[in-house]
């Protein structure tokens, strides 16, 4: 059962070669190359890499073991730990790893994800700075009163610290954009353990990614990869202390309907839209850039527009924008619209046309662009609604495709409910002050910058560690 | 007397090797002739455009059949009893499928076919080291399914007693249609609690379970230890396991103790222990005798394929008890090498079809 270290690296597919190589599964036992495979392929249906496909009685065995102690690095000074995600970050960057160089890791990902290869290789310095801040990122969030870690005797008067609500997390991650994998790496500055199930798109990111951290001193049943089918997604989640969730609502919506034991934080769509009030004019290129941008599959990308002076005018202007982008395949460097197998591309089509029935297109009559190999690219599609208040303003593509409506100040923030981010144009303070009063949007920015602007040490959907951590009373220790 | 020693065969001696032909030949002679015909399949001469009795001369000629086991949802048990028993048969059991694919079909399972079956399971547990004199466990279904049946003839027969923990499977497989999977987990373990008190309590030798009941155990500790102090082979039946799991149940779940699959359906009125030795890492069933056989076929085609190839498992039953002949089952397969001399195909990587007759295949725990 269990294989030496991965030795792969001659047989990784490259034009013409014919053997796909394996993604094993990353254990505590080192690796473990399953009978039971899944052929990954690439946007025009070639197959790229065999992913093994981990039982359920090895993930729950193995889970049952793992949450009995905690993870090496749970009691690492912060120097340490700090310095081992940094050099794993650097690793990510830079090194060959399971046989795999960052430029062939960047063409995989972008020739079996359909993302285009520009954005995949921003992913990664994404992912990599946010190891090399991740316990800063952690630190950030840290209660006030808790005491700092290490120091965990408390006066008379009572004390404050900070502990992890479990001892694994299992991660159910998806593959339409890589930097998702950004989002959990918190979780290792904070000791825990993780055992990530990746995408079936994309297992390159987070199997290079897991190498990168175990080269970099993180010890192999501290951070895992096991790739599986969807029964056994259900068994990674049960198996974890807390599970954080990738996918669409579906998927989400089952996860945290009550069917798990385990506490679940989702990721689902994030629903981003902008307001502009006054002159839209100045924010043409932002907008651009949140709608297009990341090759438009990021949950960060804006879906909706509200505009409140001339919104036909802007719809047309942004449309005009957009249709200069150009259909490529995804792993050549202009490529800049997200491809899909041929099939999958017409059904997020038939998707878009059936949730646009009723609205005013005003681009995107075709969105599917045959690039004659089995695959085809994204086109942008811009639509016009007469409401803000219409359900298409959360009808979230995987691609540049977006929803503009009318806005007065009388409707004020409810038609910006259940944004992740909500970017805006605005001189009234009050505004902003009402956007920041709703629960349901999660973060507030300008239009200086687009609404995928994501720096490390800023939090996504809250910051990791208020799902991971609990602040806990300790008194006459 | 030329029909009497045509018949000869079906009455052979269990230890006798029989000619699968001259099997073939006789199994036609007395299922569809008025006198000895079994109502059932003499209801349905006329719908068939071929003449059994003189057409259907090899195992190959089985295939003629059109797809029949439907009407075994509704088909009165009566009319499966050949009349040329006399009346004086001996039916243990009415015994149903388990429902996966809709309204549960029924055959009767007769005594004769019993000792037949149970000789070919004997010799097959002694070819593959099953010792005899110990107390048996078996968690599966009893009520109208012949799992609790066969395994109480099992252990019987190698000079053991039973214990049985009751199980109903359609109930789990509802429960999953319905996505009611916290439902079915809870249903589970509460089998498996039954398990531990037998386990716990009991000297138990043998053990024989469907896959997702065996991985629950695998999955408890405490009884592991159990398992791994006292039991001397596990057997699993009642739907497919993969190869990894089968690995580590043998490597590291329970080291030591022979681990082997048992493919049958109730359609076939029969089962195949696993060959003792897989095939690129996949279990291997070869047809279980000349009574049971298996061919796997081209889906679509429905032509067979060849060696290494996939396709769809056909079964075919044939005795003096009953006539199952080209039953579509919900398994696909690859065929590999049959032993030599054998007339079946021989299947490996049994795993079920993703959707069956257009009714989505929910396979539960067994």
């Amino acid at each position: 059962m269990k294989t030496a270290p991965t030795t792969v690296g001659t047989s990784w597919p490259r034009a013409g070669a014919v053997q796909p190589a394996v993604i094993d599964a990353l254990v505590p036992e080192g690796t473990y190359r399953t009978t039971r495979r899944e052929t990954v392929r690439d946007v025009a249906g070639a197959p790229l890499v065999e992913l093994a496909q981990v039982p359920g009685l090895y993930v729950t065995r193995m889970l049952d073991r793992l949450r009995g102690s905690q993870a090496s690095s749970a009691d690492q000074p912060r120097a340490l730990l700090a310095g081992r995600l940094r050099s794993a970050g650097s690793a990510f960057a830079s090194d060959t790893l399971g046989g795999l160089t960052p430029q062939e890791h960047h063409r995989l990902v972008a020739r079996a994800t359909g993302v285009p290869v520009s954005v995949v290789r921003t992913a990664t310095t994404t992912i990599a700075e946010a190891l090399t801040h991740a316990v800063d990122t952690a630190e950030r969030a840290r209660p006030r009163a808790v005491l700092p870690r290490g120091r965990q005797h408390a006066s008379n008067s009572g004390a404050v610290v900070w502990r992890r609500r479990g001892r694994l997390l299992g991660v159910n991650a998806s593959g339409n954009h890589p930097a998702v994998h950004s989002l959990w790496l918190e979780a290792l500055a904070l000791g825990y353990r993780v055992a990530v199930r990746p995408s079936r798109r994309d297992p390159f990111t987070p199997y290079r990614l897991i190498l990168a951290l175990r080269s970099a001193g993180f010890a192999d049943e501290d951070v895992l990869l096991l790739p599986c089918d969807h029964g056994v997604a259900d068994a990674l989640i049960h198996g974890s202390d807390l599970a954080m969730v990738f996918g669409g609502d579906e998927t989400v919506d089952r996860y945290t309907g009550g069917w798990s034991r385990t506490p679940v934080l989702p990721q689902g769509p994030g629903r981003v839209k902008i307001l502009l009030t006054g002159p839209w004019e100045p924010h043409l290129d932002a907008v651009v850039d949140s709608v297009a941008g990341l090759g438009g599959v990021s949950c960060l990308n804006a879906t909706a527009v509200l505009v409140e002076q001339d919104v036909r005018g802007f719809a047309e202007a942004l449309a005009e924008r957009l249709s200069a982008l150009r259909a490529r395949p995804p792993e050549q460097e202009d490529a800049q619209l997200p491809c899909l197998p041929m099939a999958e591309a017409r059904a997020v089509e038939d998707a878009l046309r059936h949730g646009a029935a009723g609205c005013e297109t005003v681009l995107g009559d075709v969105v599917a662009h045959d690039l004659g190999d089995g695959s085809a690219a994204l086109q942008p599609s811009v639509h016009l609604l007469d409401d803000p208040m219409a359900g298409q303003l959360g009808l979230e593509l995987p691609f540049p495709c977006v929803w503009v409506a009318p806005w007065s100040m009388d409707r004020g923030a409810a038609p910006l409910r259940g944004s992740l981010v909500v970017g805006v144009s605005t001189k009234d303070p009050a505004l902003v002050d009402a956007l920041l009063a709703e629960p349901s949007i999660r973060n507030v920015y300008g239009l200086d910058r687009p609404t995928w602007w994501l720096p490390p040490g800023m939090p996504h959907d809250g910051f990791l560690a208020e799902f991971l951590m609990r602040s806990t009373a300790l008194a006459g220790t | 007397m030329k029909t009497a020693e045509a018949l000869a065969v079906l009455d052979a001696a269990l230890d006798t090797e029989v000619d699968q032909d001259e099997l073939v030949q006789a199994a036609m002679q007395w299922h569809f002739s008025p006198e000895t015909g079994t109502p059932f399949w003499l209801d349905r001469l006329e719908q068939l455009d071929f003449n059994p009795r003189s057409d259907v001369r090899t195992v190959d000629d089985l295939r003629m059949f059109p797809q029949f086991v439907d009407d075994l949802r509704y088909a009165p048990v009566e009319s499966l009893l050949p009349r040329g028993y006399g009346g004086t048969a001996e039916v243990i059991g009415v015994f149903e499928s388990g429902g996966t694919t809709g309204a549960p079909k029924r055959v009767l399972y007769l005594a004769d076919w019993m000792e037949r079956e149970m000789a070919g399971a004997m010799r097959a547990m002694d070819e593959r080291g099953y010792p005899r004199g110990v107390n048996w466990l078996s968690l599966g279904p009893s009520g109208p399914h012949d799992y609790a049946e066969l395994t109480d003839q099992h252990a019987r027969r190698r000079n053991g007693v039973r214990f049985a923990v009751d199980f109903d499977p359609r109930w789990v497989r509802r429960c999953l249609r319905e996505g009611r999977g916290e439902e079915a987990d809870r249903y589970l373990d509460h089998v498996l609690t039954q398990a531990a008190h037998v386990l716990g309590s009991q000297r138990i030798g043998a053990i024989q379970a469907p896959p997702p009941l065996l991985e629950r155990l695998a999955r408890d500790e405490r009884l592991v230890d159990l398992v791994r102090g006292q039991v001397q082979v596990i057997t699993w039946c009642g739907t497919s396991m993969d190869p990894d799991t089968r690995d580590l149940l043998r490597n590291d779940v329970f080291p030591g103790i022979p681990v082997y699959g048992l493919y049958g359906s109730t359609m076939a009125l029969g089962a195949a222990f696993e060959r003792p030795a897989t095939e690129n890492g996949d279990s291997v069933f070869d047809s279980p005798s000349p009574h049971v056989t298996y061919t796997v076929v081209d889906p679509d085609s429905d032509k067979p394929v060849a060696v290494g190839e996939r396709g769809q498992v056909v079964m075919h039953h044939l005795s003096k008890s009953a006539l199952l002949p080209n039953n579509r089952e919900r398994d696909v397969a690859r065929r590999v090498a049959e032993p030599p001399g054998a007339k079946g195909h021989s299947v490996a990587d049994v795993r079920p079809l993703e959707t069956f007759t257009g009714v989505p295949v929910i396979t539960g725990a067994y």
